[in-house]
């Protein structure tokens, strides 16, 4: 690869130019057109094809789409005007800011996409124009081919799924990105204009403020706890399964296991009704004589604080048994001459658990810990099917004391208030913290060295 | 020159250029919709099998027009966002309770009836109706039915006297409601004598529960906490059943439920008077109007009208009364034997009547309000809003929902 | 010595005491869920542990419901989970590969940006690909299928750390026998990977069994619940309107219990490969 790049940096564009019989300079404007006459027709006609293609789009409608940008759209009010012929009235729409946003968005990608096409276009120009010059072999169509099954493997195979990762990743997140940019909210339904910082305003200092740092707060001291609570908690039970003696391991797994295959939308909505106020679980408790008075876990009566400590627990029993089949694998292979060597010592398995397993368990999942952690700094399931973000909190706007920040960002958006460019300042404000913790741990675990 | 990789992008090209034409092409469809296209129809789940027939006797009518019904994706009580989704793919026609249609009729989803048909509807039903389709001086919807909630309580314990005042009620029985609903609690605060957006609901600056009467209602949600005959519950069909509770509030849409854990003990009553600051009033409720809209993006407006028009009919009213028991609001409906007779609808109609009920404001503002209100009134109840902060918590209310749009 | 011995006895049935109280403690509320299914309820709320009256009905009313077609949902649950699952298998061991084994330019800008798209909470995206797939005019099951497999060129970590461990010397030998990169890909890499292959498949396999939020956007706009999916029919069956909570519920458990069934044994299967998926990709780090 590099003595390639070498070699077609020996000539520049500008003596490509100069320099270049007809068709090299033609193929300066209609790209493929030099592939084509040394017969590479699939890379010629793959050129000049897309060429043909992206100006008659350009000029129909691209240049429409991208001006559009600028104001998403001039008419912003709807009009009621009285139909006389149908005897009915009818409503003039204002300009649809979304589509013309998200098809603005999508149009750049294509024309950037069409400049890379282009420049990709005067390399190879260049590039044949050398081994022209040079009077070395030009590759055959034959060969470009199979090429592609060789050296360029990876463009055939990563094709599909880049096309589809911008398709259905990149442009929604731009689309996304650019909401938190407008004043597209309730009022602003459909026509809708670029207010620049506004919104950040809103959420960081503005009306929304008062609920955002609470819930952010919440939202950290949950991941953190969700987090550590599943990772220790599934090593110890790992390592009780594991442990010497213990017959039918598998089966133990399974029974565990269970808990995670159940669909969170049923084993979540059963368990708010489990500890509601009313339910089954209090009622087992007064039978027994354990409590006097039914206890509220998750209901709007709850305290916060309970409410907090039971949507933990809650998410223990669906997270621990995920844990523990990970950290299973991991005891499996981990090297046993060290404990051994520490248990001749005599050291007791507390002290080997502390200082030899539970270290290198940590080590070897310290990556997936960070995803895990930021995992459940976007974890909707949870709150959302168990507590709804229940107990109400009169101090906050639009979210209750277990909401976390995705589960206020859902509510500011299918919600009574559709917020939603609020909604957008909120899911770059997750991404930025997602993205600085995750870089913080990732420098001090070291385990991340190479991508 | 990694020429391939970048051919590859090519292709991006090319697939995004045919994807944006066919954009351009599809959002150009929806004008170009013929006009002899078949009219869609959403109604909530569990009515589409009955409404099936009713619009096969349309569809004899008027044999140039098709409909087809489907459910309300996320039921009627929901319409304001299942439109709002993207109006060109929603129904022509569609239910809708009437306090949304403020919010829709701002956002331009629905349009202002014609004005015969306004005056058609003016003549044969019930003001509060009317008044509950009407928005900024205009009719934008066709009223079918009426709701609001009644006292449900089981006849072999509680006597028609004992449900008349909230006092007997729940010192003879318990009752089952639930304090996180503001849509069953606020109205206590119009019996304390406030007001939501003024007296028709309409206007903005009009609240007056930033009050010594809202402080009050406060206090009676407080004062329910420590009342042995109310039960907080989530779940109040479940204690009516247990026996737990011999009365809950419910609205007409769980009767059929309701008949069944109670059968012939079924019994309906208007709510209770309560004592609020010191005074004897009736407990207030919410008063909803069930309505058909017509989808601004309709390619048909008039047949839509037509559609809407024919659903929202005498006939039609007492059909969607015996399936459901909701109460019709053409007059002539509500004088018929049928709702005559029924006990649910004699409940509700007293319920409707001035006094009684509050017509549900419908102005936009009202979305900041159902968030807002409902951890005001349930603090309230559970202690966790203390009786000192019950102004300041009821002027910040009143003060966000009093902005101008 | 004996004592010793005693004392291990002692140990290993505490232990075993330990584990059976934490497995009852796991199982209870999933048997409470299946005795649910079987009980008489129209409350919407079941509030004891052993049902006042068992009965079938609720099995019967999910499987014959007109209003709601359970088998349909569960056909075009089936259908989407088995074509999304094999191009998505296909997208992922293929991107996974090409990044662990490999080099091109590309390669550690494509690493990165796939890391930062990850970080961006998915519900802001919905609204966006609702109406992409409207412009492709495919707001149906198809559209569900484009949108998993969409994701799947993202989901390649752990794949990408079972590639990472294998050893490079078999390609380079196979590469000096004269093989190009493909036939590597496909006689080498691939039957090396088929615990990976087999672990992609039954993750995306499952992910549209319980997938309720972004299903409905796609489909409830046709209104129609014979194009539903499973997770979303159920989850609209209880919520969609005032007082169908009370009438439906214990249907819903019901039908719950019966798409619970296969996902559990499914996932008991694959146990074995994920542990081999996830160490593979836990070793590398």
């Amino acid at each position: 690869m590099f003595k390639k790049k070498h070699a077609t940096s020996a000539v520049t564009l500008k003596e490509t130019w100069k320099d270049g019989d007809a068709v090299t300079k033609l193929t300066f404007f209609i790209m493929g057109l030099n592939a084509l006459r040394h017969r590479q027709w699939l890379k010629g006609f793959s050129l000049l094809f897309a060429e043909i293609i992206f100006l008659i789009w350009f000029f129909l409608s691209g240049i429409h789409s991208i001006a559009g940008l600028s104001n998403l759209g001039a008419i912003k009010s709807k009009r009621v005007v009285f139909d006389k012929a149908q005897g009915v009235y009818i409503t003039q729409q204002p300009d649809n800011s979304v589509l013309i946003l998200l098809f603005g968005i999508l149009a750049l990608f294509i024309v950037a996409g069409f400049i890379y096409l282009y420049i990709v276009n005067l390399r190879s120009n260049k590039h044949t124009f050398l081994l022209e010059k040079r009077h070395e072999h030009i590759p055959t169509n034959h060969e470009e081919i199979a090429s592609l099954f060789d050296q360029r493997l990876h463009a055939t195979l990563m094709t599909i799924p880049i096309v589809l990762i911008i398709l259905f990743t990149v442009l929604p997140t731009v689309f996304m990105i650019s909401m938190a940019f407008t004043n597209y909210d309730r009022q602003h339904s459909v026509g809708f204009s670029w207010t620049g910082f506004q919104a950040f305003g809103n959420v960081l200092s503005g009306d929304l403020a008062g609920t955002f740092f609470p819930v952010l707060g919440w939202t950290l001291i949950w991941a953190v706890a969700a987090t550590a609570t599943t990772f220790f908690f599934g090593v110890l039970l790992a390592l009780l399964i594991e442990s010497k003696g213990i017959k039918h391991k598998n089966v133990w797994r399974t029974i565990f296991i269970i808990v995670y295959a159940v669909p969170q939308f049923v084993s979540l909505l059963m368990m708010a009704q489990f500890l509601d106020y009313q339910g089954p679980l209090n009622t087992l408790l007064m039978n027994w004589g354990w409590i006097s008075h039914p206890i509220h876990f998750i209901d709007n009566q709850a305290s916060p604080l309970i409410a907090r400590i039971t949507v933990i627990v809650v998410n223990m029993w669906i997270g621990i048994p995920v844990s523990m089949l990970t950290s299973t694998a991991i005891i499996q292979n981990l090297p046993q001459d060290q404990i051994e060597a520490a248990r001749i010592d005599g050291a007791s398995p507390v002290q080997i658990f502390n200082h030899i397993t539970f270290p290198q368990i940590l080590f070897v999942m310290s990556p997936a810990l960070i995803q895990q952690f930021i995992g459940n700094i976007n974890n909707f399931n949870v709150i959302y099917l168990l507590t709804g973000g229940a107990p109400m909190n009169n101090n906050y706007n639009g979210a209750g004391s277990t909401d976390l920040l995705v589960t206020w960002l859902y509510n500011l958006t299918f919600g009574q208030e559709q917020r939603y460019n609020a909604s957008a300042v909120l899911g770059i404000l997750i991404f930025i913290i997602s993205a600085t913790f995750s870089l913080i741990a990732y420098r001090h675990t070291n385990a991340y060295k190479e991508g | 020159m990694k020429l391939w990789k970048k051919l590859a992008l090519g292709s991006v090209v090319a697939l995004s250029a045919i994807s944006l034409t066919a954009c351009g092409k599809s959002s150009n469809s929806n004008e170009s919709k013929s006009s002899d296209k078949q009219l869609t129809l959403w109604v909530d789940t569990a009515r589409v099998s009955w409404y099936k027939g009713v619009v096969k006797d349309f569809e004899k009518e008027h044999p140039n027009i098709k409909v087809k019904v489907t459910q309300n994706p996320n039921g009627s009580a929901n319409a304001k966002t299942d439109v709002g989704k993207d109006p060109s793919k929603a129904a022509d026609v569609f239910s809708v309770p009437n306090d949304q249609l403020g919010q829709m009729a701002d956002s331009g989803y629905i349009n202002p009836l014609s004005p015969s048909d306004t005056k058609a509807i003016k003549n044969n039903s019930v003001s509060e109706a009317y008044k509950g389709a009407e928005w900024k001086g205009k009719l934008y919807a066709y009223p079918y039915a009426e709701q609001a909630q009644t006292v449900y309580y089981d006849k072999s314990k509680l006597s028609p006297e004992d449900v008349k005042s909230w006092k007997t009620l729940t010192s003879k029985g318990v009752v089952a409601t639930d304090f996180t609903n503001v849509y069953v609690m606020w109205p206590v605060m119009f019996s304390a004598g406030t007001k939501l957006f003024g007296n028709n609901g309409e206007d903005v600056k009009g609240s007056t529960f930033d009050s010594q009467n809202g402080v009050n209602a406060m206090k009676w949600y407080a004062e329910q906490k420590n009342n042995k005959g109310v039960m907080q519950t989530s779940n109040a069909l479940n204690q009516l059943k247990k026996g737990n509770a011999q009365a809950i509030l419910d609205g007409p849409w769980n009767a059929a439920n309701i008949k069944k854990i109670l059968g012939k003990n079924l019994g309906v009553a208007p709510y209770p008077t309560i004592e609020v600051g010191g005074k004897t009033a009736q407990m207030e409720a919410f008063l909803g109007v069930e309505c058909f809209a017509v989808n601004s993006h309709t390619s048909n407006a008039k047949n839509a009208a037509i559609l809407a028009k024919y659903l929202t009919n005498k006939e039609n009213q007492l059909i969607v009364h015996k399936n459901t028991g909701e109460v019709p609001v053409n007059i002539a409906a509500q004088n018929t034997a049928a709702v005559k007779n029924d006990p649910v609808a004699k409940a509700v109609l007293q319920m409707t009547q001035p006094g009684y009920s509050v017509l549900q404001p419908k102005l936009p503002q009202m979305s900041i309000f159902w968030n807002d209100a409902a951890p005001l009134v349930s603090g309230a109840y559970d202690g966790k809003i203390k009786p000192s902060q019950y102004k300041s918590k009821l002027a910040k209310l009143q003060k966000n929902i009093s902005k101008k749009e | 010595m004996k004592s010793y011995s005693n004392q291990r006895r002692f140990a290993l049935i505490f232990r075993y005491v330990l584990l059976a109280i934490l497995a009852v403690l796991w199982i209870f509320p999933i048997i409470w869920i299946i005795l649910a299914s079987f009980s008489y309820n129209n409350t919407g709320f079941v509030s004891t542990i052993w049902p006042e009256k068992f009965t079938w009905q609720n099995y019967v009313g999910i499987l014959t419901s007109s209003q709601y077609p359970f088998v349909n949902w569960v056909l075009n649950t089936l259908f989407v989970a088995v074509i999304s699952a094999t191009l998505s298998t296909f997208v992922t061991i293929a991107v996974a590969y090409v990044l662990s084994r490999l080099r091109f330019r590309f390669r550690k800008p494509f690493l990165q940006i796939a890391l930062v798209l990850g970080m961006f909470p998915g519900f802001m995206s919905m609204i966006a690909l609702y109406y992409i797939l409207k412009a492709l005019n495919m707001l149906n099951l198809g559209g569900l299928i484009l949108v998993y497999v969409g994701g799947a060129g993202l989901g390649f970590y752990i794949a990408k750390g079972f590639f990472d461990t294998m050893p490079r010397a078999i390609d380079e030998a196979a590469e000096i026998d004269g093989a190009n990169k493909w036939q590597v890909f496909v006689h080498i890499g691939l039957p090396l990977s088929k615990p990976m292959i087999v672990y992609t498949a039954l993750t995306s396999f499952m992910a549209p069994w319980v997938d309720f939020i972004f299903s409905g956007i796609i489909l409830s706009t046709s209104g129609n619940p014979k194009t539903y999916t499973v997770a979303y029919g159920l989850y609209n069956m209880v919520h969609s309107a005032k007082g169908t909570m009370a009438q439906f519920f214990t249907q819903f458990i019901a039908g719950c219990v019966i798409i619970a069934i296969p996902i559990t044994i499914l996932f008991i299967v694959m146990q074995k490969f994920y542990v081999n998926g996830i160490t593979a990709g836990a070793d590398k780090g």
